[in-house]
């Protein structure tokens, strides 16, 4: 398979996994990802200089994670996220493929507040950036790395969930 | 008892009695948020940064206290000290960048001073004027360098290395003074060894302070939290309690966290703070918007800024230790995170429930009381954590200060008392 398809089937994934990430499909998000994933939520702080991971876990405690939230209470707002590749490389000896994306994440309110007064509206929660590792079995792309680096860093509420 | 009607619904429920509820006035009222500003923020002690924020000689932090913008420096002597970011000219800002090094020069003025942009005065570390621009030009001899000094606050280091600062010149107390007592139960623990920030991030919020300083402060409302009952709720979890110091500070006592009963979660022993039994939790809830959490391997400190009577900045910072190896300081930021992240299992849960709270508070809506009468005793009749005296000692201090009845903000405190007292 050439480059251009790998990074062609790149993209697809990374597209594939805003999908389920913004339907909160947590299961088939995680289908996506390799056995030995790695996935964390980091930002830089310019208040105390430093960098900071807010999350992190391999794939197992990512499934853990996904699995308690029905134990937890949570603002169950959705969140849709846009998300543009904007570069993939392709080392195709390696079978490895690594891609940085920039990410917008919605929030349209739900339950989070007073439904009958904002329910519906819209608001960014989240910018920043994916970078993504992959691992090239069979042509198909897994990741082995998700790193969501944010620029938000005033995140009111925060989350339960997977970014 | 069935639903009641409006006039059950503004009676006192059941034998409950004043003191042992609020009128959520208190939550969401301008007038009392603004006297809260004036008589409370801008008198007290607050801490507004931590002393690994300011690394070096001439390293700074801004903040706002009581709505007024805030310098902190480190001398080139390494004494921290605290202005009004507020040049005396003209009256702007003269820092606006949340934390940087003054070592080197600005566009505007020259290395190792504090330069406004605007018209390039500059003022040295300890808040002298160092230069006017054109000064004898234009101010001749009725206005000199030593006429024009920043405002200098009155500023301790003290606890763990936390920078305080007042804005009240003529506070009676130094900040151990001020804390009376209520830092006893972790200072040992704080002050053992440096520590630094780790973690930092904000949340503005439409809630009113108090009522984020009410969630830190009773317990009942672990039913909230999923994490907290599997891992508490035992025994040792109860026979907790609130300890009420002077100026309104409370603790709430520790007890051993079963970490391991939730899934996917580590005990904390292996980097425990020093003098703190494995897997403890220690608590103070500093009057009037503060909280120290030290939970096994982690601090936490959350720092409230009041920005109106239904919204609120809340700060949170993670510490460690300073001699952290990196991999400790991934471990101790997984613990803080996992449970007080912006993507934690609880600390969302707290945000979440506050914001709801408040949603019913709006400015608009009817007066109504807000509980917090809870006498729970144990079979040998002591309090438990679930008893809400903490609350009950932070609105006694509230009530003092702002010599309003919390229970009925209309009379004053001593017309409250009296009639609690008949």
């Amino acid at each position: 398979m050439s480059d251009n398809n790998i990074a062609e089937r790149v993209r697809g994934t990374i597209y594939q996994a805003s999908l389920c990430l913004d339907e909160a499909r947590w299961e088939d998000w995680l289908g996506l990802c390799h056995d030995e994933f790695y996935y964390a939520i980091r930002a830089f702080s310019p208040e105390i200089n430093v960098d900071m991971t807010y999350l992190d876990g391999k794939r197992a405690d990512m499934v853990t994670l996904t699995e308690m939230l029905p134990k937890h209470n949570s603002d169950n707002s959705p969140l849709a996220r846009h998300t543009v590749v904007y570069t993939v490389d392709v080392d195709e000896a390696q079978q490895t493929a690594s891609a940085v994306s920039s990410f917008t994440v919605m929030k349209t309110e739900l339950d989070g507040i007073n439904s009958h007064l904002l329910a519906g509206e819209s608001n960014v929660f989240l910018v920043g950036k994916y970078r993504d590792q992959f691992r090239i079995e069979s042509g198909e792309p897994l990741f082995s790395e998700r790193i969501v680096q944010l620029d938000t860093r005033r995140l009111d509420k925060g989350s339960h969930w997977p970014i | 008892m069935p639903a009641r009607n409006a006039k059950q619904w503004e009676k006192v429920p059941g034998k409950l009695s004043s003191g042992e509820y609020v009128d959520s006035r208190i939550y969401s009222d301008r007038d009392i948020f603004e006297e809260e500003i004036t008589k409370i923020f801008s008198k007290v002690w607050t801490p507004v940064c931590h002393e690994s924020e300011l690394p070096d000689p001439y390293s700074f932090r801004t903040m706002t206290v009581a709505r007024e913008p805030v310098l902190v420096v480190r001398g080139a002597d390494n004494q921290i000290r605290a202005f009004l970011n507020v040049c005396p000219h003209r009256g702007n800002m003269l820092e606006n960048r949340p934390s940087g090094s003054f070592e080197e020069a600005s566009p505007s003025g020259a290395p190792k001073h504090i330069t406004c942009m605007f018209h390039a005065w500059q003022f040295d570390m300890k808040g002298n004027c160092a230069h006017i621009s054109r000064a004898t030009e234009g101010y001749q001899d009725r206005l000199e360098c030593k006429d024009v000094g920043l405002r200098r606050l009155r500023c301790e280091v003290k606890y763990g290395g936390f920078v305080w600062v007042t804005l009240n010149d003529g506070i009676g107390q130094t900040v151990e003074e001020w804390a009376g007592g209520a830092f006893d139960c972790m200072q040992k623990s704080l002050d053992a060894e440096p520590l630094e920030v780790f973690h930092y991030h904000k949340a503005i919020i439409p809630c009113n302070y108090k009522l984020w300083h009410d969630t830190n402060s009773e317990f009942y409302h672990d039913y909230l939290h999923y994490h907290n009952r599997v891992t508490g709720f035992n025994d040792s979890y109860f026979a907790r309690k609130n300890i009420g110091f002077d100026n309104g500070h409370v603790n709430v006592g520790s007890f051993e966290v079963q970490y391991d009963e939730y899934e996917g979660f580590e005990s904390r022993e292996e980097l425990s703070f020093p003098h703190l039994p494995t897997n403890h939790w220690e608590m103070i809830d500093f009057f009037p918007g503060v909280n120290f959490n030290l939970r096994g391997s982690a601090l936490r400190c959350d720092i409230m800024t009041p920005l109106g009577p239904d919204k609120v900045m809340i700060e949170f910072r993670g510490l460690g230790l300073k001699r952290d190896t990196p991999e400790e300081r991934l471990t101790r930021q997984r613990h803080h995170n996992s449970i007080w992240g912006p993507f934690g299992r609880n600390l969302h849960e707290d945000l979440l429930a506050v914001t709801t709270q408040q949603a019913t508070m709006s400015e608009w809506a009817d007066k109504r009381r807000i509980l917090h009468g809870r006498h729970e005793r144990d079979a040998d009749g002591d309090p438990t954590i679930h008893d809400e005296e903490g609350m009950r000692h932070f609105y006694e201090a509230w009530g003092q200060w702002m010599d309003r009845w919390p229970g009925d903000p209309e009379l004053s405190y001593e017309e409250g008392q009296k009639r609690k007292a008949a």
